[in-house]
């Protein structure tokens, strides 16, 4: 077996304990942070006999009243989590965990990687750019990452909806496609199902609609993409094998090629890193576009102490981010064969 | 060394316009597509086809703009379950009764009740059995007939079921049996005299026999006998509804209504003023009603609505529990401030937990207190041993997001006032809606800020609530009022309820344990065009009403 088979079968059975701990932490702090999640789910005007069935009903307290201690829900809770069971949630007709998770997460993976190669674009041309040209760009690329790793996502998200929805109505406020245009289902994805179906007023909506949304995204992150690109670009062009490639009178794009490949290393570096703040941003960006994805889905399954889904779906975002820093490292051997493991 | 690179900066420099080109292609693309005129592949057409049963149908075909048949409302509210058996919240509570009906219903703009899927009822001398006849033309949305059995089997599911809102059929109703296909009859645990009321209340909707019988059914679209069907459901994103061509009242007056869903006021706002919606209905901010309210092109309609804010003083914790103190806080509260300062006009003062616009309304808070009456407050309290040098020291609750972002700024001025009287210090102590309900209904806080959407519209509804109950974490009790208000429940007409409720505000405005603040105005903002719109204390808007011109 290879070192790097090795490696991957390392990494994935090391998911097991990273998850473990998560979900650990999270079934705790949801249960010791004050607010009863029965109280939450039927409101103020109910009875305590509602309150006591609904307690009973969710494993809280057994038959008698008497409270199921937190260790032993925490059992019951790993017991149906190994057999692949998420539980149920505990509010709106306590729909199955997988399933919430299964209708929000398309939405948030598109516009994960819409703003991701937004931030990409953005980011690697203004710093390779800056690094290139030097001197004043120089600076100014470097003045723009500080600004744009700083903007707080809700304001520059207005003001694009300002300026591209309220005042020259090119794109929408909100929502992800049309009324009434939502494509077959294939993918969940929908630029990449109304292509499939062949639907191109399904198409141009859902890429109006995940412009704004993407741009605003891609932006804040694209400060950090910006830094790294110039930084290692720099780095890489006063390296030695440049200047013999120059003396050697390679063509000027095939000695970009060699040092944007040598750069790549940080910047893929960054975008494993980066993974986990383009799930914070989509939280943020998904409540300024009325986005229907994981972020606005989990922040108000907390607020409603819904346990059973705030824990799976931090499984899933776990499972997710640990997948992706794999597949990054991964990368690393492919891209620099002196990286073996 | 790397300055001498020019040429790598000139393909950067290339492959930079290339992509600035791309982009400026696609940007130009949009552009063009927005300022173009209308035409058939940018503006959304119906199409209308005639199916065997006459029912139109709507095709869409493209995306910007809005169908003529189409109306397209926004909210940041969210349906819960669409299910009469468990819903509870205001918002979905107005989707089912745009997709079903009750046997009584009120006439829109008023509070007065009239039939619904009845024709008519009697009561029973000793006002323990209610009747109702039904309407031979009742159909569900799919053409199923509707008999009395419907009613009685979606009933009795509530009842089954027992979910959040069943108290609403269980305190009350005994038993409920169909005499024939079309008369019902109710057999109440007692008599009470706005059982009609509670009859036009989701709980008592008949709903298709496609909803389970003995579970709660939480996205069911099949709905029940009203004007609209849902044609489609997504969840916090969009619901599509279209017209019910059984209803029996005929047909509704826009044959297609799409409601919306946003995650905050701002972009609701953003989108009526960006023409993505024709209506921005529940929750915009008082800061946004007033800047539409200067935009040409919008129509801001307000109306006072049912929704009230008190403040609760736990009569078992001191200071609280010694009524001096209680009177003077309510004497020191400058309701008017709040009004104006915080909501801009858009609430208004109340001085009774009973709103205005509803009969036996009496403002006995102003009366025996006045408003904002810095004096009284100081008397009583020295009355009660305290001054400028022996301070009452208490603690004001708040909850800081689920009465909107601005109940800071309510507990602050509340607070301000007090303090105005310098003989009292508050501390604000704050905790987010699920902790507040389990402190509230522990008992542990003083004293803290509510609000109140009503279940029924009845003075009963403003009242009973909070006297010898639980939920509140202590039990407001006074024997005289109970009596009052049990007397209210069964007296038949409205003027002996009348004098009764009076009494009772009198006796509430005595006892100040419970003072009521504000009441809410409902605010609708709409494009102009937009017809029909009628908003009254019952606080449903009715779709099947509004219409384009």
């Amino acid at each position: 077996m290879t070192s790097l088979k090795v490696f991957i079968i390392a990494r994935a059975i090391a998911l097991i304990p990273t998850i473990l701990i998560l979900v650990t932490l999270v079934f705790f702090i949801m249960r010791v942070l004050p607010g009863d999640p029965v109280i939450a789910i039927v409101g103020m005007k109910a009875p305590m006999e509602r309150v006591v069935e609904l307690k009973k009903e969710l494993g809280l307290i057994d038959e008698n009243g008497n409270e199921i201690p937190l260790i032993v829900q925490y059992v019951n809770y790993l017991m149906k989590l190994v057999q692949g069971d998420l539980g149920r949630s505990l509010i709106w007709g306590k729909r199955p965990v997988v399933v919430e998770i299964m209708e929000h997460l398309p939405a948030t993976i598109e516009l994960a990687i819409a703003g991701f190669l937004v931030s990409l674009l953005i980011g690697m041309t203004l710093g390779t750019i800056g690094a290139g040209i030097g001197g004043k760009v120089n600076s100014a690329v470097r003045v723009y990452s500080a600004v744009a790793y700083a903007l707080f996502i809700p304001w520059i998200g207005m003001m694009l909806q300002l300026v591209f929805s309220v005042g020259l109505k090119i794109f929408p406020v909100g929502g992800r496609i049309g009324v009434g245009l939502e494509p077959p289902t294939y993918t969940g994805l929908y630029i990449l199902d109304s292509l499939i179906s062949g639907k191109i007023d399904s198409f141009i909506s859902s890429l109006k609609h995940i412009t704004l949304p993407a741009v605003t995204l891609g932006l804040v992150i694209s400060g950090v993409f910006s830094r790294v690109t110039r930084v290692s670009v720099e780095e890489i062009l006063k390296q030695d094998f440049v200047v013999a490639a120059r003396a050697r009178g390679l063509p000027e794009y095939r000695i970009m090629l060699h040092v944007l490949k040598n750069s790549f290393i940080p910047i893929l570096t960054m975008m494993g890193l980066q993974l986990a703040l383009l799930m914070t941003g989509a939280v943020l960006t998904e409540t300024t576009f009325s986005w229907p994805g994981m972020g606005t889905f989990l922040l108000e399954r907390i607020q409603y102490r819904d346990y059973t889904t705030v824990q799976g779906t931090v499984i899933f975002f776990a499972i997710i981010v640990s997948v992706m820093n794999l597949i990054v490292d991964v990368c690393y051997a492919y891209i620099d064969p002196r990286i073996r493991y | 060394m790397y300055k001498s690179f020019h040429g790598v900066g000139k393909i950067v420099a290339i492959v930079s316009i290339i992509i600035a080109l791309i982009i400026g292609l696609i940007a130009g693309y949009f552009v063009s597509l927005s300022l173009a005129p209308p035409s058939l592949s940018t503006v959304t057409v119906a199409q209308a086809t005639v199916t065997t049963t006459s029912v139109k149908t709507i095709t869409v075909t493209s995306t910007v703009g809005v169908a003529p048949e189409r109306i397209v409302i926004g909210v940041t509210d969210k349906v819960s379950d669409i299910d009469p058996a468990n819903a509870y919240d205001f918002y979905t509570w107005e989707v089912l009764t745009n997709i079903m009906g009750g046997l009584m219903r009120y006439t829109p703009g008023t509070t007065e009740l009239e039939p619904g899927l009845a024709i008519s009822y009697t009561v029973s001398p000793d006002g323990k059995e209610y009747t109702f006849k039904l309407r031979p033309n009742l159909y569900f949305a799919d053409g199923k007939k509707v008999t009395a059995h419907d009613v009685v089997r979606s009933i009795k599911r509530v009842m089954k079921i027992n979910g959040d809102p069943a108290w609403l059929v269980t305190d009350f109703v005994e038993d409920v049996v169909a005499l024939d296909d079309y008369t019902v009859k109710f057999i109440l645990i007692e008599p009470v005299s706005y059982f009609p009321a509670l009859v036009a209340t989701p709980p008592y909707f008949p709903v298709h026999p496609a909803y389970k019988p003995e579970e709660i059914d939480s996205d069911q679209t099949a709905g029940g006998v009203g004007p609209y069907k849902i044609v489609k459901w997504v969840r916090d994103v969009e619901l599509v509804l279209e017209a019910n061509p059984y209803w029996w009242e005929g047909a509704p007056k826009t044959k297609q209504i799409v409601v919306r869903f946003y995650k905050d006021a701002t972009s609701l706002r953003l989108a009526l003023e960006a023409g993505e919606i024709d209506v921005a209905w529940r929750t915009l901010r008082p800061t946004d009603i007033q800047d539409l309210k200067g935009k040409a092109g919008i129509k801001v309609i307000e109306v006072p609505g049912a929704f009230i804010r008190y403040i609760i003083f736990n009569t078992r914790i001191p200071p609280f529990d010694n009524e001096l103190v209680r009177k003077a806080l309510a004497a020191a509260i400058n309701r008017k401030a709040i009004c104006d300062k915080i909501f801009l006009g858009t609430v208004e003062p109340l001085y009774s937990m009973i709103p205005k616009g509803m009969w036996s309304h009496k403002e006995s808070f102003l009366e025996k207190y006045g408003e904002y009456n810095v004096e009284l407050a100081k008397t009583l309290l020295r009355q009660a041993g305290y001054s400028e040098t022996n301070k009452l020291k208490i603690e004001l609750w708040y909850t800081p997001t689920h009465y909107g972002d601005t109940e800071v700024d309510v507990a602050m001025l509340i607070k301000e006032a007090w303090e105005g009287t310098g003989i009292i210090e508050v501390e604000l102590k704050s905790a987010e809606w699920t902790t507040y309900l389990d402190y509230t209904r522990k008992g542990l806080l003083g004293a803290s800020l509510y609000g109140w959407y009503p279940d029924y519209i009845d003075p009963d509804d403003y009242t009973s609530p909070w006297v010898n109950t639980s939920w509140t974490g202590y039990a407001y009790s006074n024997p005289r009022l109970m009596d009052i208000l049990r007397e209210a429940r069964t007296k038949p007409t409205i003027e002996e309820r009348t004098r009764l409720y009076e009494q009772a505000q009198d006796i509430w405005a005595e006892d100040a344990a419970i003072v009521p603040l504000f009441q809410g105005k409902l605010t609708i903002a709409t494009k102009e065009g937009i017809e029909g719109v009628i908003l009254d204390p019952v606080m449903l808007f009715r779709y099947w009403l509004i219409y384009k011109t």
